[in-house]
């Protein structure tokens, strides 16, 4: 019995060390990015995966009780609601800024980008087929 | 065992907070209203890990009642703020268009006039 | 709509009556008295002018203070007795708290006495496990009423300051629900339609447990405006209005408001009469116990929703 004692205890601190290194990456990548699109994808995951291994490790301590459950329904929920939020911001970052050419490329209809997206690749395979060739 | 569990408990609870002083930085620094937005969201999601690292400490469940409601009215602020944010900004820029049509047609007149 | 008289019988009663003005299809005013439009009032100079000289017109016609010298002694008279009855209440006050323990002592009764009979016999006397909604629905359900009295009229006052007439809120429902937002955001309206509902129960939970757990009334009522809100910002203010308007909102708070006044009476009378009352405690722990606590929570749940989701209506749009 002590063995299993010691196991959750290990199991467990090292989910919630997980957590806190997830945490600490997305802080180093709100510092790091310089436009809110691109900080958004560092936020989100702290927001969703950081949140639920962390979660998961004090699951994993605190044992089977109502305490769990209310903990997954947290993990749960935030999965349903932070992308919807991020959504959201990410509409109203696109919708109020004047000048986002400058930040990044846009396209009016989606067809552009499609066909260049086809030509990049098109390249792409021409470029190793004659590689290999 | 129990004074490895609170240990390990309280060292989390001090680095969650070193990280929100960081996030609270970017809040203030942020150069627009989305960064203040994310990063706010950001300390919220910190704060639930806090909140229900506390129940385990203090061994009060019901804490993590509060955890709940917290993630639910973290993500009402989020939708509700860049709801109303975005038909300010709207309501604003159509306003101004109206105003400087109505310049502009003014201006034209007194030149037919003259 | 009598199913045992004819409507032309039916239109006699008073029950029609009542009915009618309960549900405002017919102002009782309206052809009864003779009204008529007001005229425009036209502000020029000479009546501003004529305006400001009124008030020391009247104030020297009325209390001719200077030919009148019964008048001058009464002012006199009332100045100087204004002074003294609030010198006298003053020190009325003064000498009564004279009397109370100092604050700070450790022996004061209210440090003492009052939280132990609190901690001690709260189980028995509200039939509540948790001693904090047992303390503010019971023994201080005075309190909790004028905050819940509060509530009410800070939305009234709103209402006031912020309503907008029907009509031009019909005229302007183009401009004002949301023209310059993203109307159908499919993604938020997906997410409300799966969660709205748990919000909704989780809310519902956290009101009919609040003597047995954590939380209560205010909070529950919190989280319930909270889901409105939600729904609002996701489906626009045409759907919420089938199940949440204007009509539904008055009798909801009302009905919340007066049923917590009638259940609280029932009780503080009885309680300072040294009446025993009929409310049946239940075992603690279970879901029906804990006396007027769930009754009251119910109550202050609904007035404290009602008024989150008014809030947020009247600022965003001026109407509910």
């Amino acid at each position: 019995m002590e063995i299993l004692e010691w196991i959750k205890l290990i199991v467990g601190g090292a989910f919630l060390l997980c957590g806190l290194l997830i945490f600490l990456i997305e802080l180093y990548g709100i510092f790091h990015l310089d436009y809110v699109l691109n900080r958004m994808h560092a936020a989100a995951m702290g927001d969703t995966l950081g949140i639920s291994v962390s979660l998961i490790g004090l699951m994993i301590i605190s044992g089977l009780n109502f305490t769990t459950l209310k903990m997954g329904l947290i993990v749960i929920f935030l999965w349903f609601a932070s992308p919807v939020s991020s959504h959201l911001l990410a509409r109203l970052e696109v919708s109020t800024n004047e000048n986002l050419g400058n930040h990044c490329s846009i396209y009016d209809n989606l067809e552009d980008l499609e066909k260049e997206l086809i030509e990049e690749k098109i390249k792409q395979e021409k470029e190793t087929g004659g590689e290999e060739a | 065992m129990e004074l490895i569990y609170q240990g390990m408990y309280i060292a989390v609870l001090i680095t969650l907070a070193l990280m929100l002083f960081a996030c609270l930085i970017r809040a203030i620094r942020g150069p627009r209203i989305a960064d203040r937005i994310v990063s706010v969201n950001m300390m919220g999601t910190m704060v639930m890990v806090m909140i229900a690292v506390l129940s385990l400490l203090l061994k009060e469940g019901f804490l993590v009642d509060i955890c709940l409601i917290y993630a639910m009215v973290s993500f009402l602020a989020v939708i509700v703020i860049s709801k109303v944010y975005m038909g300010v900004y709207e309501e604003k820029r159509h306003n101004s268009e109206v105003k400087s049509n109505k310049i502009g047609m003014e201006g034209e007149e007194t030149h037919g006039n003259t | 709509m009598s199913r045992l008289k004819p409507q032309k019988e039916y239109e006699k009663t008073g029950a029609f009556h009542f009915f009618r003005w309960l549900s405002g299809s017919k102002d009782p005013y309206l052809g009864e008295v003779e009204m008529k439009p007001q005229k425009e009032v036209e502000i020029t100079e000479a009546t501003i002018i004529e305006r400001m000289n009124e008030k020391q017109m009247i104030r020297d016609k009325v209390y001719d203070v200077k030919h009148n010298r019964q008048l001058l002694f009464f002012d006199r008279i009332y100045v100087a007795s204004a002074i003294l009855f609030c010198v006298i209440l003053v020190g009325l006050l003064l000498y009564t708290v004279s009397y109370l323990p100092k604050t700070g002592n450790p022996t004061n009764p209210d440090n003492n006495e009052v939280s132990e009979r609190y901690i001690e016999s709260g189980l028995q006397e509200t039939g509540a496990l948790n001693i904090v909604s047992g303390m503010i629905l019971t023994y201080r359900a005075f309190d909790t009423f004028g905050e819940t009295n509060v509530l009410f009229i800070a939305t009234c006052c709103v209402m006031v300051l912020l309503m907008v007439d029907d009509a031009i809120l019909k005229k302007q429902e183009v401009k004002n629900d949301r023209r310059y937002e993203p109307k159908n955001d499919a993604i938020l309206q997906g997410t409300a339609f799966v969660l709205c509902p748990i919000i909704f129960i989780f809310g519902i939970y956290v009101i009919l447990n609040g003597h047995l757990s954590p939380g209560g009334g205010f909070s529950g009522g919190a989280i319930l405006g909270a889901g409105l809100i939600l729904y609002v910002s996701a489906f626009g203010f045409k759907k919420t209005q089938r199940f949440f308007n204007e009509h539904i909102y008055k009798i909801a708070k009302i009905t919340a408001l007066c049923m917590y006044g009638i259940i609280g009476s029932y009780f503080y009378i009885l309680g300072a009469n040294g009446i025993e009352n009929h409310i049946p405690l239940g075992t603690p722990g279970h879901i029906l116990s804990g006396g007027i606590i769930l009754p009251i929570d119910i109550c202050v749940g609904l007035e404290v929703a009602c008024t989150m989701y008014a809030f947020y209506a009247l600022f965003r749009r001026g109407g509910l």
